[in-house]
């Protein structure tokens, strides 16, 4: 409610600054003016609004409205002016059209094998990195547990345990310096999975920086250390960013930080065949990360691809398929058994094939209510990570202090896992050599002689052993006391860790928590005397379960979830219990809170557009969704116009529509084409004036090409020398502007503006009265600033971030 | 065909004079109805069936096969009376059965269930596989040679076994059944090899592949499986002719702790654990880096953990835990740390604001004043 009057204030704030006279719409340095503040002023000016909320503009000085913009703490309810749009919308002027007429069906023909090409070398490249984490990362862990363990060793004998935990402290937190440095000083957007940032990007949403070679680097390097430096985080998630990077960089063909140019697949340098090579390159990353072929195709449909068609859905496929079985033929040279193609996914669950883990009809309701626990403790999970991620925004923002915090975070969680280990009395016999493998760091302690903590099993260990661990240990290999210890802490502990400005993942710590407390689930029940079946002998099956239940209750993900779990346990009877424990995780959680990425995204500002217009929005109309007035520009316009225009900071647009401007009346100009930001620069660099054309008529004509070879990297405006004399010059547009752009009328109702927006992936969408005079403008942010909020339907507003 | 079937039990009924004449009857024919269901499920296999009371000239081998049928019938029998509770009526059928089936079968009544079963005799090993060759007719194409090999085969698989079964607890396996079972290994070898015997010969086909049970092959197999879950091959040398020196070597350094373990045995455990401290270490130790190397054995394995057990639960020599307060300091000092952090950020770092930015809008006086109604 207060939003929306807020909004009410400002708008009449406008009419009450006489905007009726601001005709001159060319002028950029006009546009100050119009972003001002609401002032108290304007609130008296409404007065049967003063009930409300209003507390802020009141304490605003009226008299430094103009020069001071209000500030507010960071919230969720935001839009950051840092994010545009991709051009998902192919800009047809005379340049492209003319192109593609050349092309010839052969043409045509060498693109879709170069697609497939580009796909394949995607799926190549993916697994190799996936590869290469795994590799790395076990050696790092393997390493390090082996010091720590040694150390332990000696010292549980002669005393000076403590000196261990500091050991274990310092090399966590040295590890996870290393990542945090790289990923707080060099390249922030890295921190975290990357999965919310990837989801934007298949959005439409242009993040800074997000697939850029160097991003990939640090990302991969970050999540090395942090997985290694023993926080309760996985190295999945950062894997679909990697893919994704992956994608995004080969299909340009070209390096930009690398300045090299393979002058090849040209043709892809633009968003929209980006952004299909970035849906390709996030699935053949789940494909990866859990040997899930399937479920990373489905997870690109779920989570990131809005634009989808079923070529391209084979096509993602192939390159799923060939990033698992990469990774397989390079884990298997690894583990010494080259060809076997059997080592599938960074996390592999083990199969459960087992005769033991069948599920009767009887059990499914407990897998349901197991799947509302999960929802709850997801809710909670995000509710909490919420408020932390807040507090971080808003004071741990310094890169030194998130560096500080990451150590802190790892210190912590090596104490908390050292005090549990030593206070476990839970002792558990060693298993004979054959079913024990050297990775296992079984601690023994204070356990008698060939027995180890059983704590220190699920601890002393990276996550995706532990998990392993809690799928498939015999029953008996832990008591409950233990599980239920090791769920609360890890619970806190991964939740305290999601959000450090660490590259590192949410699945595997969920998956995790989950199967703790799913196993404590299968241990309690066989406590219940009346039904001591042998079917619920096994708690391997319900830390399955739980493990799903709890992953979806954090992230909400459903169909992709329960076709990764069924692949990536190799096992598709399990189908419909995990996809009931999905089910019911989602419904239960959704009533609480929403899903751990939607949240990061809201509160990073993201202008992210869901698949409809919020429910109660059909009143509104594009006459109030629409920016107003618009910077237009003639067909043929003065370059000095254009410049300024372009370096006002304070507007920062990027479409502009080009009118013709009958020169006599006030009135905005008939709306004829199109034209972007980025062109106008490529234009302004090849200084394309038509005084110039006209003195030389040598001039090699503008071409498609040099959009390209500028693409993605646009150079700034203020990059671009213009001189007093070249001012003075005209520019023709014509040739360049889309011609034909998208408009709608004033009336139509914003869910109608919101589809044709959202479903093609539009930048712009003009706003025309029926004289075909441009009234508007609608942007993303126009769009994605109403959501529906507890009272209804309410506002974000713009911010500076 | 039925009603001739259904005729012999009727017959044999009939001679024995007995009262309940008519009762026992119909338990007969419900008796050989059974059978009949029996005999339909195998007709093909078993086609004399029917012949028998018939036909009193019958090839050798149709008797043969027939004695087969009998005692799968006379098992079909037993189950039936079994159902109804009537053994006797179920055996006099069968003798006349029997009787009604001809000189030529009751001949070969050597090979009636109870005498054709070689392991009610207690010194079967030795004579099974005379019983078993002389249960063969002449010209099955079994030769002499591969019948003695399967002699010799059982018999060193009752010695194995019995062998594997005296040395369980404490488990010794390895340590004295590598003899017997080298022998089985080279019999089995001798049996499966593809070389011809004298008589040009090869026993594979006849001995192992014959049929889909594959009884000695089977057998040889579950032995070996049990032998390589032991891991007993890397307690012996490589010729797996006798114990390897590490095992040797274990074995005395195992003895050393476990004389210390008596000598100290009596009286104050601690002083045990004081004494053999240094004994059951470079046990331990050598039995960690053995681990390491894989030259463990069950045999080797269980002599450690029971060892350990003493030590451990028995005269209780662990660790104790000593330390726990500082443990506890150092902790808790870890854990205030980002305590302190968060704090102090909160304190003393200054709130990151958002500068807000007013987007331009249109003047829509009218459709303004309709979203204040719709929302007050």
């Amino acid at each position: 409610m207060a939003n929306i009057t807020k909004k009410v204030s400002w708008s009449s704030r406008g009419d009450d600054s006489a905007r009726g006279e601001a005709t001159p719409l060319l002028n950029g340095t006009e546009e100050v003016k119009y972003t001002r503040q609401p002032s108290g002023g304007s609130i008296f000016h409404i007065g049967r609004l003063s009930t409300v909320d209003l507390e802020e503009e009141i304490t605003s000085e009226e008299d430094s409205v103009r020069t001071r913009p209000k500030e507010i703490p960071h919230n969720e309810k935001l839009l950051s002016l840092k994010y545009e749009s991709l051009d998902y919308d192919n800009i047809e002027n005379q340049l492209f059209l003319e192109e593609e007429r050349r092309m010839s069906h052969m043409n045509f023909r060498c693109l879709e094998i170069s697609r497939w090409v580009v796909c394949g070398l995607i799926g190549v490249l993916t697994g190799l990195i996936a590869c290469f984490i795994d590799v790395v990362v076990e050696q790092l862990a393997g390493k390090k547990y082996s010091i720590i363990k040694e150390n332990i060793e000696k010292f549980t004998e002669v005393g000076g345990l403590s000196i261990s935990l500091l050991l274990w402290a310092v090399l966590n937190s040295s590890l996870v310096m290393v990542g945090s440095i790289i990923v707080a000083f060099f390249e922030p957007i890295a921190a975290g999975s990357g999965i919310p940032q990837i989801k934007c990007y298949l959005n439409g949403v242009k993040i800074p920086r997000v697939v850029r070679l160097k991003t990939l680097m640090v990302k991969v390097c970050g999540v090395i250390c942090s997985v290694a430096g023993g926080l309760a985080v996985g190295k999945e998630g950062p894997m679909i960013h990697s893919g994704a990077v992956v994608a995004a960089g080969v299909s340009q063909g070209r390096s930009t930080s690398l300045k090299k140019d393979f002058k090849i697949f040209e043709y892809f340098r633009r968003d929209t065949e980006k952004r299909d090579f970035v849906s390709a390159g996030a699935a053949a990353g789940v494909s990866a990360a859990f040997g899930a072929p399937v479920g990373g195709v489905l997870f690109s449909l779920e989570e990131g691809a809005s634009f989808w068609n079923q070529m391209l859905t084979w096509r993602i496929f192939f390159a799923s398929m060939i990033s698992t079985f990469t990774l397989n033929f390079f884990l298997s040279i690894y583990n010494g058994h080259p060809g076997n193609l059997s080592y599938p996914g960074l996390i592999n669950f083990g199969s459960f094939d087992n005769d033991k883990l069948n599920y009767t009809l009887y059990e499914i309701p407990l897998f349901i209510l197991m799947g509302a626990v999960g929802g709850l403790l997801g809710a909670l999970f995000n509710f909490l990570n919420y408020w932390l991620t807040i507090f971080r925004i808003r004071y741990v923002h310094r890169p030194c202090l998130q560096v500080m915090e990451a150590m802190l975070v790892s210190a912590v969680t090596a104490t908390v896992s050292f005090t549990m280990i030593y206070f476990s009395n839970d002792c558990q016999p060693l298993p004979g050599p054959p079913e024990k493998t050297q990775e296992d760091n079984h601690l023994q302690l204070f356990c008698a002689d060939g027995e180890y903590n059983s704590m220190a099993s699920a601890f002393f260990n990276t996550p995706e052993r532990s998990v392993i661990s809690l799928f498939h240990s015999p029953p008996g290999s832990y008591n409950p006391l233990t599980l239920g210890v090791f769920t609360l802490t890890y619970f806190f502990l991964a939740c305290w860790t999601y959000g450090l400005a660490v590259s590192a993942g949410v699945f595997i710590p969920s998956l995790l928590i989950g199967a703790a407390w799913g196993r404590l689930f299968g241990i309690l029940l066989t406590y219940i005397p009346s039904i001591s079946s042998p079917t619920w002998a096994d708690p391997g099956k319900y830390a399955l379960i739980g493990a799903a239940a709890q992953l979806g209750g954090i992230v909400r993900m459903t169909l992709s979830l329960t076709v990764i779990m069924v692949e990536a346990t190799g096992n598709v009877t399990y189908g419909l219990p995990i996809m009931l424990a999905l089910m019911t995780a989602k419904i239960v959680g959704d009533y609480f809170a929403e899903g751990l990425y939607d949240i990061h995204i809201k509160l990073q500002s993201v202008p992210f557009l869901h698949w409809d217009a919020p429910a109660t929005s059909h009143w509104l109309t594009a006459r109030e969704v629409m920016s107003s007035p618009v910077t237009c520009f003639s067909r043929v316009e003065k370059v000095g116009t254009i410049v300024d225009v372009l370096s006002n900071t304070s507007t920062n647009h990027n479409g502009f529509p080009v009118v013709i401007q009958d020169a006599a009346s006030d009135e905005p100009g008939k709306i004829c084409g199109l034209i972007l930001r980025s062109q106008l620069i490529v234009l302004l660099k090849h200084k394309v004036f038509v005084e110039r054309a006209r003195s030389r008529l040598s001039q090699r004509k503008l071409q498609l090409k040099d959009f390209r070879d500028a693409y993605p990297r646009f150079p700034p405006i203020q990059s671009i020398h213009v001189s007093q004399d070249e001012r003075e010059c005209m520019m023709d547009l014509s040739e360049f502007m889309n011609a034909t752009p998208y408009t709608v009328p004033q009336e139509t109702s914003l869910p109608r503006v919101f589809k044709l927006f959202r479903a093609l992936g539009l930048r712009h969408l003009l706003v025309v009265d029926s004289e075909n005079r441009v009234v508007g403008l609608v942007t993303r942010k126009d769009l994605a600033r109403y959501h529906l909020g507890k009272h209804g339907l309410e506002e974000l507003q713009l911010a500076q971030t | 065909m039925l009603d001739f079937v259904m005729n012999v039990p009727v017959a044999g009924a009939l001679s024995a004079t007995e009262p309940y004449l008519g009762l026992r009857l119909v338990l007969a024919i419900i008796a050989a109805y059974h059978m009949i269901t029996i005999t339909e499920r195998n007709r093909k296999r078993h086609v004399c069936v029917w012949k028998l009371p018939l036909v009193s000239r019958m090839t050798r081998l149709e008797s043969f096969t027939c004695l087969k049928m009998r005692c799968s019938l006379s098992d079909a029998f037993v189950l039936t009376c079994a159902a109804f509770g009537i053994a006797q009526l179920c055996v006099s059928a069968t003798e006349s059965d029997v009787a009604a089936a001809g000189p030529e079968v009751s001949g070969n009544g050597a090979l009636t269930p109870s005498s054709s079963l070689p392991f009610e005799d207690h010194n079967v090993g030795y004579y099974f596989s005379l019983s078993l060759s002389s249960a063969f007719p002449d010209d099955l194409e079994v030769s002499d040679y591969c019948l003695s090999l399967l002699r010799i085969f059982g018999e060193r698989y009752v010695n194995y076994v019995k062998c594997l079964v005296s040395y369980t607890r404490p488990v010794q396996i390895c340590e004295k059944c590598y003899t017997n079972f080298n022998n089985l290994k080279e019999i089995f070898a001798n049996i499966s090899s593809d070389a011809m015997g004298p008589d040009n010969v090869s026993c594979v086909d006849s001995l192992i592949r014959f049929d889909r049970l594959m009884l000695v092959y089977n057998l040889y197999h579950k032995q070996l499986d049990i032998w390589e879950s032991a891991a007993c091959s890397q307690c012996l040398t490589t010729d797996q002719r006798s114990l390897n020196e590490t095992t040797l070597y274990f074995l005395t350094v195992l003895n050393r702790s476990a004389s210390c373990f008596d000598k100290h045995k009596q009286g104050n455990h601690s002083e045990l654990c004081k004494e053999c401290k240094a004994p059951y270490h470079t046990l331990s130790e050598l039995y960690n880096r053995m681990e390491k190397n894989q030259t463990l054995c069950i045999d080797l394995e269980d002599k450690m953990n029971v060892t350990r057990r003493l030590w451990s639960k028995t005269y209780n020599c662990s660790v104790p835990r000593e330390e726990t307060i500082p443990v506890i300091a150092v902790s808790s000092f870890m854990l205030f740390l980002p305590v302190i952090f968060y704090l102090s950020n909160f304190l003393h770092s200054e709130q990151k604001k958002r500068k807000l930015i007013h987007p331009k809008r249109a003047k829509s006086n009218q459709s303004l004043m309709n979203i204040q109604e719709k929302f007050s």
